[in-house]
């Protein structure tokens, strides 16, 4: 489109000025006199062809960078090649777009009005709304509004209600998922390569992830179980007796999902005997039964009762006697 | 083989080629010790998958002159401990560790034994290895030896089942404190977990059985030798391959992308929004 | 100057657009509007373009995204992985793991796309982020866009869950551990929480349907929301027009910039190049999310540097800083991770929202406003803007605890401790340095860099030295000095003309030697 000078008449988008003058102009009404033809090297053509001419030369290059992409591509693919190659295809375009338009193209520092007098409604306009509305809303609420108020609403509220309800159908409810893992009596203590571990297997100052046997995948059940030699632990209440101790080996079990927020619990400090959490830091005294010594986690780890099988291998007794991991509403507390 | 199992085949040919019948009962008694000794230094020196070492006199010598002027303040002359722990049941593995990664000795006895360029050379680390691996047998209880790690593959074979055990190994028991990609980490009361990325396989070997502490250690009956090696494989392919991606930055994850994302990409752009916008 | 080829290729060239506007124009009547528009007006100064960097980084990542989406299988069905990258082979993991390690090995410029992808993510945020900041301390929000902020932060929150919930589709440890610990926050939503838990995932975490779900979520509800809302945003924009700064010649009444054609479209072009540029030069340059080495997610599994995508990093840092308070009774508990994970930025998104009505009450400013403030215009808005940046900042730090103490051989403990009192002192302090700094520039009313503030020293015929306008208050630095030849007007024995110092408003100031700046 060539750029021809607003004609004084014509000022903008909504027709002739409507006799208010200036003094209202409208949204995007530009000075008359206003000269937007020009660009900064309108008056110098030879500096302007040159311009063109690295202009051109820009996005050949990055042309080229567009064809070696598809040669990289078709000879098996590099990925820091196509990165460099799709950069500087890119790149250069966007740099010769960048040269044209602040150079060559007109259209700059252009002054217009925000029609802010008209940019919103008369008095007029807006009654006149209110009164198309009121056509129906004046019908619609006829006796106070009996039908829509004291019955529409409700039952669209209902309606919706009711419209919420397939969602349940996403999920299973938790029921007692939250309260029991797959440990059970007499369940051994396998690694994820399912090899039983037995009771002198664990050297001191040794660690393991164990599974019930049988329930590797399940994600509640991983347990940390732990060689503290002879140092003894202070069990918590119900939580006596659950370590096993067999000569110089002292063999202690915890859950390893965070009472925090799940993460698995696992790195091991032997010298503060701690087991920490790499999620948040919660860090857990081992020799306090596993206590909270720091961190966000507002309970122990629970301790899994352990037992050894007259074949020596490692069992549990029981399930723990507490839900593991984080907390929920419903959780006994202790 | 070691020299000392040449000096029993030898006694042993000796004694049964010549003094057959008149010897008996020397040769039995020289036989039941050559045979104590020979059970004493393979189960020492020379299980499945552990590298020998030297019981050479002159190496051991020369250890225990380097022990006496570099360790003996602390651990004691003859091992026997003070400042420092014993040394007399620690095994090869342990001081192969200790002194190759540079946490011993340590220049002030109140610090942290940490990862450093170690002070000893390789034939001097031999030496001291030697001397306190004899310390060790003489007491009777030596600790693990150093293992045996050679690389299971190459980058012909299409798969590895070794390498894909130890990722599956070290996934479960070292990433949790290294970090998945063998960064490094932190434990609790700042014990800083080092990087294994510059990390030889024998040290990776020698970590895991030797468990330097604040490290727990992982003994025959939770890994297996192979097991050992597979992690040890694993965390060198780690260190050692290039990242498919491009740079690999940090190693650590999302908090360097966001720096790069965050400061150099969205600042590149915002120069660019200068380069293209007024300033006024 | 045309010659007459040029001139008569320009006329044909009319000629065809004229026809082709006849045909729109008989359908469907747009001249005018199609007018307008070409001819709108849109204020040049870089920081509008950041809006512009986040929209573009949108288009990108549906670009990428759509790529990605035909190559990855939203499945939690268990498959043993065989491919290209030798440590997992004969793993089992998900089909969503291993399409996603299919994309980065096996197709051909896929682990570009993959880490464009991201890339582009994480700078789309980083671009809202700055954009929202830019909104708020120049007042932007204010009357009559406050619905137009509105649907920007609601396009923030939107952005947040999107890029959260697409770091988490390849099912790797890094992204799993971030998802088990939002199942445990919603999990501690009093009342509801298990349930509201359990129906997201189909059961109990991780169940086997949930990729599934969060494809939908990541490729559908989300994109069209954002998608949706951003056409609103721009309606709203196009409609009220860009505010601007103030500066000679722009009033609340008239805008100053480059038209939409051809001027800002080529702009806002080359603006798209380089943001593929630097978004396609990172995927390809620098390695993002390497899944790989994080193998497929197990329960039972973690990794040291376990953080988020730095966007929910302040989030990730509260729960590390919120400490192990617990509230039980009845039988029943508020679990820990409710505080910093739920009511947290629920407080936080209800202050953000309401701020355009906060700030109205704030300064009793109801008026309607198309020039923006500096920042040092409202000192107070900009301080509580600075503490709430602390605050964050604070947070997000406080998410990478352990690589700090990695990197800086401290104890996480030590770390935390510090950042917990850092969240809030650190705004304090912040705010008040920030509130006390803008008060000094506005009575300065120039920016120190570019005006020198205080005395300009002259030296007079006779030798002696002198200072002129002593102070930033306008003091009359000749008062005082007539006895060395300055007359009382300010004029000093050299023949200066101190005009520039002498007593004055701002205005005058700023009409003196350093005349010419803004």
């Amino acid at each position: 489109m060539t750029a021809t000078k607003s004609p004084k008449i014509f000022t903008g988008t909504h027709g002739p000025d409507d006799g208010a003058g200036e003094a209202t102009p409208w949204p995007d009404d530009v000075p008359p006199d206003q000269d937007d033809t020009w660009y900064p090297l309108r008056d110098d053509p030879w500096r302007a062809k040159r311009m063109e001419y690295f202009i051109a030369f820009l996005w050949v290059i990055a042309g080229g960078c567009a064809v070696g992409f598809v040669i990289v591509y078709l000879l098996g693919g590099q990925a820091e090649l196509e990165g460099l190659l799709l950069l500087f295809a890119f790149g250069l375009l966007g740099t010769g777009l960048v040269l044209w338009a602040r150079n060559l193209i007109p259209g700059h520092d252009v002054i217009a009005s925000r029609g802010t007098d008209h940019r919103t409604s008369d008095p007029e306009e807006r009654a006149a709304v209110v009164e198309s509305l009121s056509r129906g809303t004046d019908a619609m609420m006829s006796r106070r509004g009996f039908l829509v108020k004291k019955v529409l609403v409700p039952v669209g509220g209902i309606f919706g209600l009711a419209a919420i309800f397939p969602l349940a159908s996403l999920g299973a409810r938790p029921g007692q998922a939250l309260y029991h893992t797959k440990w059970y009596k007499g369940a051994r203590l396998v690694t994820e390569d399912n090899v039983a571990l037995h009771v002198d297997d664990i050297m001191v100052d040794g660690i393991m992830t164990v599974f019930p046997e049988g329930y590797i995948d399940d994600p509640t059940s991983p347990v940390v179980v732990l060689n503290i030699g002879g140092d003894p632990i202070k069990a918590r209440t119900g939580q006596a007796g659950f370590e096993v101790i067999s000569g110089a080996n002292g063999i202690v079990a915890f859950s390893k999902i965070c009472t925090h927020a799940g993460c698995a619990v696992s790195l091991f400090n032997v010298l503060s005997m701690q087991l920490i959490c790499p999620c948040h830091q919660s860090t857990f005294n081992i020799l306090q039964d596993a206590a909270p010594a720091f961190g966000p986690a507002p309970r122990p780890l629970p301790q899994l009762p352990l037992g050894v099988r007259s074949d020596g291998y490692l069992i549990a007794l029981s399930d723990f006697i507490e839900p593991i991991g984080p907390g929920f509403w419903n959780r006994s507390g202790d | 083989m070691t020299t000392n199992k040449l000096v029993a085949r030898r006694a042993k040919n000796s004694s049964g080629s010549r003094l057959r019948h008149a010897l008996v009962g020397p040769a039995a008694l020289v036989g039941a010790a050559m045979a104590m000794f020979a059970v004493l230094f393979w189960t020492a020196a020379a299980p499945a998958q552990m590298k020998p070492v030297t019981l050479s006199p002159v190496s051991i010598q020369a250890g225990q002159t380097l022990f006496d002027q570099h360790c003996a303040a602390c651990h004691g002359v003859g091992g026997i401990g003070g400042r420092g722990p014993e040394l007399l049941n620690v095994g090869a593995a342990a001081v192969d560790f200790f002194v190759s990664t540079g946490r011993m000795p340590l220049s002030s006895p109140n610090l942290e034994p940490t990862s450093h360029a170690p002070f000893f050379n390789k034939n001097q680390i031999a030496d001291i290895v030697a001397y306190v691996n004899a310390l060790d047998i003489e007491h009777g209880t030596p600790g693990p030896g150093i293992p045996d790690i050679t690389p299971a593959c190459n980058n012909e074979t299409p798969t590895c089942p070794t390498l894909s055990e130890g990722n599956s190994l070290f996934m479960m028991n070292c990433a949790q404190c290294h970090d998945a990609s063998g960064s490094g980490g932190l434990l609790s009361h700042g014990y800083v977990v080092p990087s294994l990325r510059q990390a030889t396989r024998t040290q990776v070997g020698e970590a895991v059985r030797v468990g330097p502490r604040p490290m727990p250690n992982w003994g025959p009956g939770q890994f297996t030798d192979q097991q050992v090696s597979a992690i040890a494989d694993y965390v060198y392919y780690l260190g050692h391959t290039p990242d498919p991606g491009g740079l690999g930055i940090a190693h650590f994850g999302p908090v360097p992308e966001g720096f790069v994302g965050v400061i150099f990409g969205l600042g590149v752009l915002l120069l660019c929004s200068r380069l293209i916008g007024n300033r006024g | 100057m045309s010659t007459v080829a040029e001139r008569s290729a320009a006329r044909k060239r009319a000629k065809l657009e004229q026809q082709a506007l006849d045909w729109a124009d008989d359908r469907f009547g747009s001249s005018k509007w199609v007018r307008s528009a070409l001819d709108k007006i849109f204020p040049d100064h870089w920081s509008f373009m950041v809006g512009e960097i986040a929209m573009y980084c949108f288009v990108l990542l549906i670009a990428t995204g759509i790529y990605l989406a035909l190559f990855y299988k939203a499945s939690d069905a268990v498959v043993i992985y065989h491919g290209p990258y030798k440590p997992l082979d004969g793993q089992s993991m998900t089909e969503a793991f291993a399409s996603t390690l299919n994309i980065s090995f096996s197709v051909r410029a896929g682990l570009v796309m993959r880490q464009a992808h991201h890339w582009a993510a994480n700078i789309f945020l980083a671009a809202v982020a700055f954009h929202m900041c830019r909104v708020f301390f120049t007042g932007a929000f204010r009357r009559p866009r406050e619905v137009n902020w509105v649907i920007g932060v609601t396009l923030l929150l939107i952005a947040m869950l999107e890029g959260f919930s697409g770091y988490s589709l390849p099912d790797d440890l890094l992204s799993g551990s971030g998802l088990r610990v939002v199942f445990s926050i919603v999990q501690s939503i009093p009342l509801v929480g298990p349930w509201l838990a359990f129906n997201v995932w189909g059961g109990a975490f991780p169940g086997t349907v949930f990729f599934a779900r969060l494809f939908v979520i990541h490729e559908f509800l989300f994109p069209l929301a954002l998608a949706g809302l951003l056409g609103g945003h721009l309606a709203i924009l196009w409609h009220q027009k860009h505010t601007d700064f103030a500066g000679p010649g722009k009033t609340e009444h008239n805008i100053v910039g480059s038209r939409l054609w051809p001027q800002y479209t080529i702009k806002s072009t080359a603006l798209l190049m380089f943001i593929a540029a630097v978004i396609f030069g990172l995927g390809g340059l620098i390695q993002i999310n390497p899944i790989w080495v994080y193998g497929p997610f197990e329960a039972a599994r973690a990794s040291a540097g376990t953080q988020p995508d730095w966007y929910v990093g302040w989030l990730d840092g509260g729960l590390r800083l919120w400490p192990h308070w617990e509230f039980r009774s009845f039988g029943h508990e508020i679990p820990n991770p409710f505080f910093p994970g739920i009511v947290l930025p629920g407080i936080v998104f209800n202050v953000i929202y309401v701020w355009p009505w906060i700030d109205k009450r704030l300064f009793g400013d109801y008026e309607e406003h198309n020039l923006l403030d500096r920042p040092r215009d409202k000192p107070l808005r900009t301080a509580i803007g600075v503490a709430a940046l602390l605050f964050f900042f604070d947070l997000t730090l406080a998410s990478a605890t352990d690589l700090i103490g990695n990197a800086l051989q401290m104890s996480f403990e030590l770390l935390i401790e510090i950042l917990q009192y850092g969240s809030f002192i650190g705004p304090i302090v912040g705010g008040i340095i920030a509130y006390r700094t803008c008060v000094l520039l506005k009575n300065t009313d120039a920016h120190p860099i570019q005006r020198p503030v205080g005395g300009i020293m002259v030296r007079d015929a006779r030798g002696g030295y002198h200072t002129l306008g002593a102070s930033h208050d306008g003091h009359n630095g000749s008062e005082g000095h007539e006895g060395n030849g300055h007359d009382g007007n300010g004029h000093d024995g050299n023949g200066h003309d101190g005009s520039a110092h002498s007593e004055g408003t701002t205005l005058e100031r700023a009409a003196g030697p350093h005349s010419g700046e803004d």
